[in-house]
């Protein structure tokens, strides 16, 4: 057992500091009473006098609808990268074919590609197959992005699995696509929920896609409905800071539901033998 | 959680949702035309549910055709409107600014409104001849909105508003102490567009213009760079709250924590609107100069559009007098297209218009004359040069010198 240590336990909360103050001074924003937002000296307390303002912020507001949207978005483009995903993870991985190394190569060209790139092309795409203002759309275009990343990720992990596991599945029977289902799927579960992570926070915060492809009020997702409480003339600052308080609370639910699945995928590969 | 369990139950999410949005499709209302209109106005607390309103009693009085607002966050929306269109889509009726209506107009993504109005038929404002490119109309002011200076009277000495522009100094001054702040203005690239706006009415109050009306660039004459000098002047004098973008340092304004602030009549009207914290009062900008600048947003036709007379049926109802009256009363301290009187009860709510609307005979468009189409390229040319003056410390005439000649090497090619 890790012996305890000043030092280290000092860099662990000072790394914690800089990954929760922001969340920490959003919420703080959000509760402190207006004449107080531009003081000399800002507040460091929330005052739980002003909660009203998240009651405003959840009723007044299409805040719900919107994370309704983001969460259907997220999970959509999670789940389907990962269906997507599995095969030719497995291809790339197990089999040997013409073209391989392009196959694998032009998985990566795609990530070259900034999304500001493709949205002009793709906006003209998604207007001839009527997927603007559809929620399918945005699902689609973000899987595109991160069906690469997923695949690879996963790659990696299949070459990990010991051979012979899926030779000893074939002679009991089972056909190729048997064995990733039934077989390769399972040891890689801890990989798929990390690869699960890296696509829903993309379908979750993705911002120029939901911008541009969406028009309708019913559709929006809430990384653009946050944003457009960011007026020309004028910001409500306490509502601003309301909504991207709640805004990070799915995330971070969907984060710690997976959690320990993702480290291990993280160290799982790590260690051969 | 079984593993094989939670993966199972995320595809079956994942085809179940899939299933269900494939289905849905692009708004298709039953026989009706859908118009679709984007402003960033549709975005503001207040304004925009106000003219979601009023777009509402058109839909109301045609029940063949639905306008459908299409809201947009300002931060983005010149970036989504010119996505949309080179994808040959958009929404069909657009507000542009001023410079992306030009850069539209240029680029044919916008319609000439032949056959859409008769001209006779209005009276419209001085700015309206702004919206003519080789004499084709390519849209109406949808709303224009002078500069004025707006300041908090309890932090001016004897409550009064600065004349000129050394009065100015001296008040703000003054007022800076105790976390409060004399004036605000923009001077980051992260607000080129905003700090463009500021530092033309500096340069139009000291009696300069970008360019000559033939397109000539004039960005080192003596009265630029006399305006660039009074920018850095006030920059040197810690009056102002640095780094702060305008939409904080307008809450600020508002909290009663800036003295005076030069701003267009849209900001005064939002200020209004959200009580009377410190009530506002407005005085033309404290320059050598009257001129300021303005800003004008025409309302376009998306040459996309596939339902054009429905588009410009709307616009024919929006230049009718009574909803050119509503409009302007909803927007606040701006002109819409045609000539509208204000009323006493709008004078009565909003003792500041006055101000703003004596300034509309020396309102002038920020843009540089001539050169309109190039005005993005400029204005990021001359905002460097001008953060090169503010934070480099480099001369502000060599700094104009080389905003000259970048424009005429890099812009105009000479």
């Amino acid at each position: 057992m890790a012996r305890f240590h000043p030092f280290h336990a000092a860099a662990v909360l000072a790394v914690l500091g800089v990954a929760v103050f922001p969340l920490y001074w959003m919420f703080v924003t959000s509760l402190t009473p207006s004449d107080q937002l531009f003081a000399d000296r800002p507040q460091l307390l929330p005052s739980l006098a002003q909660l009203p303002t998240y009651i405003e912020a959840w009723s007044g507001t299409s805040l719900r609808h919107w994370l309704f949207n983001s969460i259907i978005v997220a999970v959509g483009t999670t789940a389907l990268s990962i269906v997507l995903a599995i095969l030719p993870a497995y291809a790339l991985s197990r089999m040997d074919f013409r073209g391989k190394l392009l196959f694998g190569f032009a998985l990566f060209l795609t990530q070259m590609l900034p999304e500001a790139m493709l949205v002009v092309p793709l906006y003209d795409i998604f207007t001839k197959l009527s997927l603007l203002n559809t929620l399918l759309g945005l699902i689609l275009a973000n899987a595109a992005f991160t069906v690469p990343v997923v695949t690879w990720i996963l790659k990696g992990a299949i070459d990990a699995v010991p051979y012979e596991i899926e030779e000893a599945a074939r002679i009991d029977g089972c056909s190729r696509i048997g064995i990733v289902l039934a077989v390769v799927v399972p040891l890689i579960a801890p990989t798929l929920a990390a690869a699960a992570v890296i696509a829903f926070f993309h379908g979750w915060n993705e911002y120029v896609f939901a911008q541009t492809f969406i028009s309708d009020d019913q559709w929006r997702t809430a990384s653009v409905g946050l944003a457009s409480f960011i007026g020309e003339l004028s910001t409500p600052v306490h509502t601003v800071m309301a909504v991207g308080f709640i805004y990070t609370v799915p995330a971070v639910v969907f984060y710690l539901f997976v959690q320990r699945y993702v480290v291990a995928g993280m160290t799982s590969g790590g260690v051969k033998g | 959680m079984n593993m094989r369990k939670l993966l199972s139950g995320s595809f079956a999410t994942a085809v179940a949702g899939t299933m269900l949005f494939a289905a849905t499709g692009a708004s298709a209302q039953s026989g009706k035309t859908v118009v679709t209109f984007a402003a960033s106005h549709f975005a503001e607390v207040g304004r925009g549910d106000r003219l979601k309103a009023w777009v509402e009693k058109f839909n109301a009085a045609n029940p063949d055709i639905e306008v459908k607002p299409v809201t947009i966050p300002f931060s983005s929306f010149a970036s989504t409107i010119f996505t949309q269109l080179g994808g040959k889509g958009g929404p069909d009726l657009i507000r542009f600014d001023l410079p992306e209506f030009y850069a539209a107009a240029a680029s044919n993504s916008v319609l000439p409104w032949d056959g859409v109005i008769n001209d006779a038929d209005y009276k419209f404002t001085s700015a309206d001849k702004y919206l003519k490119i080789n004499g084709k109309r390519y849209g109406v002011a949808f709303d224009t909105a002078n500069y004025a200076m707006i300041y908090n009277a309890a932090l001016l000495p004897d409550g009064k508003p600065p004349k000129t522009f050394d009065e100015f100094l001296t008040a703000a001054k003054a007022a800076t102490k105790d976390g409060n702040y004399g004036f605000a203005y923009r001077a980051t690239m992260a607000e080129r567009g905003g700090a463009w706006y500021d530092v033309t009415n500096f340069v139009y109050g000291f009696g300069g213009r970008w360019s000559k009306p033939d397109g000539t660039p004039t960005f080192n004459s003596p009265e630029v760079v006399a305006g660039i000098a009074a920018y850095k002047q006030v920059y040197d004098a810690g009056i102002t709250p640095k780094g702060t973008d305008a939409a904080t340092y307008r809450r600020m304004f508002w909290e009663g924590k800036i003295a005076t602030v030069v701003d267009n009549g849209g900001v005064a009207t939002i200020l209004t609107s959200q009580g009377k914290a410190h009530p506002i009062s407005a005085a033309h900008s404290p320059f050598p100069h009257r001129e300021q600048g303005m800003i004008l947003a025409p309302i376009t036709i998306n040459a996309n559009t596939k339902v054009k007379d429905a588009a410009a049926k709307f616009l024919r109802w929006m230049l009718e007098p009574k909803n050119q009256q509503e409009l302007q009363t909803l927007l606040g301290a701006v002109n819409v297209a045609t000539i509208v009187e204000r009323t006493p009860e709008e004078l009565k709510a909003m003792p500041w218009l006055k101000a703003y609307d004596e300034q509309t005979p020396y309102s002038v468009p920020a843009l540089p004359q001539g050169l309109e189409v190039k005005s993005p390229e400029i204005q990021q040319i001359v905002v460097q040069q001008l953060l090169k003056v503010l934070q480099g410390g480099v001369a502000p005439q060599v700094a104009m010198d080389e905003a000259q000649r970048l424009v005429q090497t890099r812009v105009l090619g000479q």
